[in-house]
């Protein structure tokens, strides 16, 4: 499926920003499932210096220094990617989830330490005390893990309310599951402190999520901003297979992917250090459309 | 367990006899198993056995004294309420002979190597990071390991800095409790503690003919040029700042290498070049040696809640890769857990065995190791991982497995399945003893101790000194001492001695690197406005204490005098002073108390403890004879501690001290400080204080309209005293004081340096001389201020306004400059000192917030 991506933030600044410095993840990175055909980020102020480059996780990244003072900043993505449909998988298929050490022997070395990065907990993914309960419900001993896995992305959809008041960007873990409440980054975490604690390879996933639905589908939470999901490893053969526990399924060719990292930190889409300023208020416009 | 009393020795007494009953079955440095001192030990014993019982006890309290005179006895920017324990030097140093140096150096030169290569390796190609060497969940679950500082490790030399913690076991064998990559690791301590040290024991030094230690800093300090790669290089040392525990040594070694001691938001990354903030605009800068965490160097890619870092410093670092010492990200070799594996991966990388150890521990990532630990759980200590590195003597104590009863270890068992990829379990380590020396008698402690490694040139030598330490040998596993005691480490030489020079001795080359180098930091400009508005504060404060003690001394005069004197006192201590509506002579002497010794608003204490703060964080910007006179007042000194004792006649002889100590320093201040921008902040703020002041009290004084002629003219008596005009006025006029002409002395007269005039016009003078920056703009705030303030002391008819009995005129005339007078120390503040409006802040998104 073909998808077009705008992305356009406005920060409205109460006091001149007297010197910015940003570094934005914000165009869409190559995946084996996805090809970006074109890319373009808008800065306004013009950046007084901007630099391209790769991350170490291989996500596009652009920094920029804005030395005018300013009220206003807009920073405007867009994207076009042609995402394949992922192979049908039965969910018994791939390693059983306590056989996971056996399957990362099948790889050589390069690739076992990018995976075995992934099962180690971030700053953002520490399980908090009563996570590993909850989660050992979906992974009795013996289960495939790409079902475990699957299951758990359905528990946590059904059990928890996405709800924008209950968290901000520094909620600890432990209230999101006590309260059973989040958004689509906090989520994302909780499932990846999870498989983590489990010792479970597991990254996370920034991108969107097709905007208008097809006719007779239900819109997904999630759309009309920036989403997040979680990448797990499943084993040499199916490789790295995504999983939306925000909507409880598995993504599919109406996933544009961004960037991964450990965790919403490495690729926080737009991160900023701000001289002056004041507060803000910001505005985010995400139209993602399907184009023949 | 408390040792019997030993018997003091005295010069006939055989030194060792004493100190050898109390030994215990352990490894002792002096004495050998049989009890003879050891053959490096002699002569150390020899020449203490020439001083007799007196000599040894002067010389230790002389270093006490040397101690605090330092600086370095109280974490002077910690939280008075924590009350940390003070540092401790004692008068017994630790000899090491030089065979067991040359030891030491190649095992710890070795594992510097090793850690150097390890560090390269986990932030490249990883080869190392293998289930026989180091498991790489080891690593990865480190959150000191910063994948983004991949790509700039691998263009460095890796390590340039390496400090361990070593103990000695009753079997004989060093080992390596600690290792510290990440910053000094207290280096100014092991050095402050030899420069101190050396004033009392230099004689002994000499004689055991111990290695001195200015040519491996000199070593140093050529290493630093070289790297920065130009000959009067900009050097940086990064500090959290005066709240990080470490400082004192950040900022001792700062100042004796010559290097520019800097905190994050002073640096400014500006496309990929790092630049500091002076008086004159931006600085490049071509080197920073890191005293701050590495994970909080960079709020804006590696985020972070402390800004100890300039935004950009890691994508500065890709284009320069030696741009900062230790890279960031190095940390991660410090890690305790890769402490236990050094001994294969020395086999593997070296093809050498591992000379010198770490004690023995548990990573608790490993399933086998946690099913050791939950089998015997008593004999072990369970510890982070990974522990920031600061002042000597503050790593964690861990938890003691055998105190937890069996449902918490339960507890913790379980925890360790998930989290224990960041936390070890250490078995117990013994350690040898050494004498110190205590109240008259040798006793033995026993020790840790830190070593300082640095790669010089080439290769890494190790500074011939240390830092050992008193520990708690039953419950320690690292170099955790609660109140312990440090001791110099002598390192003997097998050389004949050269001349000596300490890197504080000028040379023509360095005074030409010295002088190119000076640029005035905003920060330290800040440092002294606030020092001149400190030493200013004290003086008028022990004026106001001096004028009432001598009131209430007097007595015989008008009670008016001690009631004026009253209200001044009430001023600074703010509202919520104890009633100071005195009616009495008691009430006064005990305001006068709590003036002296509270905690409350501009008490005089208050004053003296951000006085003696701002003096240290100039202390290399100041003359020595001018840091005596201010450390004089310094809060634990003896001077201060008297002050918080004495009575009220022993009170008034203090402060006449005090403001005598004072005096002298704005004399050598005048007389001896180079007139640059440093000194004119110095002089802003000590102007913009003694303004304030003087309109504070003269409106408190005659403000009002009720005053009797008799109070107006104690209260004129006392501000005329203030105001250190009193002789001024009775040579000029000749007269009983007079409402309009002590005014007209006191805030008109230009001439009067103490004069509220006088004031406002030097602020206008040094104002005027400060760079503008931008010229095209219109005058800056604090220009328009000094002006408004200044205009309207001219322009105003004095002895009109004392016609006006309602004094309202006065009073209004007096607002105008107290409420413009801080507006104008904020406009100062925010055009030199932030070099921008505010503290910088963060921006972040959040992802998915709209369903």
């Amino acid at each position: 499926m073909k998808l077009e991506i705008n992305h356009r933030t406005t920060y409205r600044y109460d006091q001149p920003v007297a010197l910015a410095q940003h570094r934005l993840h914000m165009l869409a990175r190559p995946t084996p499932l996805q090809t970006v055909l074109r890319s373009r980020l808008m800065i306004e102020p013009a950046p007084t210096v901007r630099a391209d480059a790769v991350d170490v996780f291989g996500n596009a990244v652009t920094s920029v220094e804005i030395e005018r003072p300013h009220e206003e900043l807009v920073i405007e993505a867009a994207s076009s990617v042609d995402v394949a449909p992922p192979k049908a998988i039965p969910t018994s298929a791939g390693p059983r989830w306590n056989e996971i050490d056996a399957a990362i022997r099948e790889l050589d070395q390069k690739e076992a330490l990018a995976v075995r990065q992934a099962r180690c907990m971030s700053a953002l993914t520490r399980a908090p005390a009563g996570l590993v309960e909850y989660v050992v419900t979906s992974f009795p001993d013996g289960r495939p893990l790409v079902e475990a896995a699957l299951d758990l992305t359905r528990r946590i959809t059904q059990e928890f309310r996405f709800d924008v008041t209950a968290t901000d960007v520094s909620t600890p873990l432990g209230t999101v599951l006590k309260s059973r409440r989040g958004v689509c980054q906090d989520f994302a975490h909780l499932t990846i402190a999870g498989l983590r604690a489990l010792r479970i390879p597991a990254r996370y996933v920034s991108g969107y999520i097709l905007t208008i639905p097809p006719p007779g589908r239900p819109k997904l939470m999630g759309a009309d901003a920036s989403h997040a999901w979680v990448s797990v490893w499943c084993g040499k053969g199916l490789g790295w297979i995504d999983f939306d526990p925000t909507n409880g399924r598995l993504a599919g060719e109406d996933y544009a992917t961004v960037a991964w990292g450990r965790d919403y930190a490495d690729v926080s889409p737009i991160t900023g250090i701000l001289l002056g300023g004041g507060s803000h208020v910001v505005t985010v416009g995400v139209d993602v459309k399907a184009v023949p | 367990m408390t040792a019997p009393a030993a018997e003091p020795f005295a010069g006939s007494i055989e030194l060792t006899r004493g100190y050898r009953v109390h030994l215990g079955h352990g490894y002792d440095e002096l004495l050998n198993a049989s009890g003879k001192v050891r053959s490096h030990g002699l002569g150390l014993v020899s020449g203490l056995q020439r001083l007799d019982a007196g000599e040894l006890a002067m010389r230790a309290r002389r270093l006490a004294q040397r101690v605090r005179d330092t600086g370095l006895t109280y974490d002077i920017f910690a939280d008075p309420r924590a009350h940390a324990q003070p540092w401790r030097l004692n008068l017994m140093p630790l000899v090491v002979s030089s065979a067991e140096w040359r030891w030491l150096e190649a095992a710890m030169v070795q594992r510097a190597r090793l850690l150097a290569y390890v560090l390269s390796d986990v932030y490249a190609e990883g080869r190392l990071l293998d289930d026989h060497l180091i498991p790489p969940e080891l690593i990865f679950s480190d959150e000191s390991y910063l994948p983004a500082a991949r790509d700039v490790i691998n263009g460095t030399v890796g390590l340039r800095f390496y400090a361990a913690d070593l103990a000695r076991g009753h079997d004989g064998r060093w080992r390596v409790i600690d290792s510290h990559t990440e910053t000094l690791a207290g280096i100014g301590f092991a050095l402050a503690n030899r420069v101190t040290h050396t004033h009392v024991a230099g004689d002994l030094f000499n004689q055991v003919n111990a290695r001195r230690l200015s040519p491996w800093f000199r070593a140093l300090q050529e290493g630093l040029n070289a790297t920065a790669g130009r000959a009067d290089a900009r050097i940086a040392l990064m500090t959290p700042g005066p709240q990080s525990p470490d400082y004192f040594s950040h900022a001792y070694i700062a100042r004796y290498l010559n290097l520019l001691l800097v905190e994050g938001n002073d640096l400014r990354v500006r496309d990929g070049h790092v630049a500091l903030k002076t008086l004159e605009g931006l600085k490049e800068i071509d080197l920073i040696v890191r005293c701050a965490e590495g994970a909080l160097s960079d709020p804006l890619e590696l985020g972070g809640t402390a800004f100890l870092g300039p935004a950009g410093l890691l994508g500065a670092c890709r284009a320069r890769p030696d741009l900062v010492i230790n890279p960031i990200g190095a940390a991660t070799v410090q890690n305790r857990a890769l402490g236990a594996r050094l001994a294969q991966v020395a086999r593997h990388v070296l093809g050498e065995d591992l000379k010198l150890a770490d004690s023995p521990r548990l990573w608790l990532g490993d399933p086998a190791a946690r099913a050791e630990v939950a089998r015997a759980p008593s004999g072990y200590t369970l510890r982070a991982a990974q522990e920031g590195t600061g002042r000597p003597g503050m790593a964690a104590s861990g938890i003691e497995l055998r105190d937890l009863t069996g449902e918490q270890l339960d507890r913790l068992i379980r925890d360790m399945q998930v989290h224990g990829t960041r936390f070890v379990a250490e078995q117990r380590q013994t350690f040898s003893t050494m004498p110190a020396y205590d109240a008259g008698v040798l006793v033995p402690r026993p020790i840790a101790i830190r070593l300082f490694a640095a790669r010089t040139g080439d290769d890494w030598s190790l500074m011939p000194a240390g830092l050992a330490m008193t520990v708690n040998a039953r419950s320690a596993v690292s170099l955790t001492a609660d109140g312990g005691e440090t001791h110099d480490v002598w390192v003997l030489s097998d050389e004949a001695a050269g001349p000596s020079s300490s890197l504080w001795r000028p040379t023509i080359e360095r005074a030409r690197v010295e002088r190119s180098q000076r640029v005035t930091q905003s920060r330290v400009a800040e440092n002294l406005y606030w020092l001149g508005r400190n030493v200013e504060r004290a003086d008028w404060t022990m004026r106001i204490l001096r004028g009432t003690l001598r009131r209430i001394e007097e007595d015989s005069g008008a009670f008016g005098g001690q009631q004026a004197a009253a209200r001044c006192m009430a001023l600074l201590l703010g509202d919520d002073s104890p009633a100071l509506v005195a009616t009495g002579r008691a009430d006064i002497e005990a305001a006068a108390r709590v003036l002296a010794d509270s905690k409350a608003g501009r008490s005089l204490a208050n004053t003296l403890a951000s006085l003696y703060r701002n003096a240290f964080l100039v202390r290399d910007r100041l003359s020595q004879e001018a840091w005596q006179q201010l450390s004089r007042l310094a809060p634990q000194g003896t001077w201060g501690e008297a002050l918080t004792r004495a009575p009220p006649i022993a009170l008034l002889d203090l402060v006449e001290e005090g403001l005598g100590a004072i005096a002298a320093f704005n004399g050598l201040a005048h007389e001896n400080m180079t007139r640059n921008f440093g000194w004119s902040f110095l002089n802003l703020g000590r102007r913009l204080e003694r303004a304030y002041n003087l309109a504070e009290v003269t409106k408190e004084l005659f403000g009002h309209a009720d005053a009797s002629p008799e109070n107006e003219r104690a209260g004129l008596l006392l501000l005329l005293e203030l105001g250190d005009s009193f002789i001024t006025y009775r040579s000029r006029y000749r007269l009983e004081p007079m409402l309009p002409l002590a005014l007209d002395l006191l805030m008109l007269d230009e001439t009067n340096p103490r004069s509220l005039a006088f004031q406002l016009a030097e602020m206008d003078a040094l104002l005027e001389r400060l760079p503008h920056g931008d010229a095209g703009q219109s005058r800056h705030v604090d220009r328009r201020l000094i002006l408004k303030l200044l205009t309207s002391i001219r322009l105003c008819d004095i002895e009109q306004i004392c016609r006006d009995d309602s004094r309202n005129s006065l009073t209004s005339l007096l607002d105008e400059q107290l409420a413009w007078l801080p507006g104008l120390s904020d406009a100062i503040s925010q055009h030199y000192f932030n070099l921008t409006e505010a503290l910088p802040h963060r921006l972040e998104t959040r992802v998915g917030t709209r369903p």
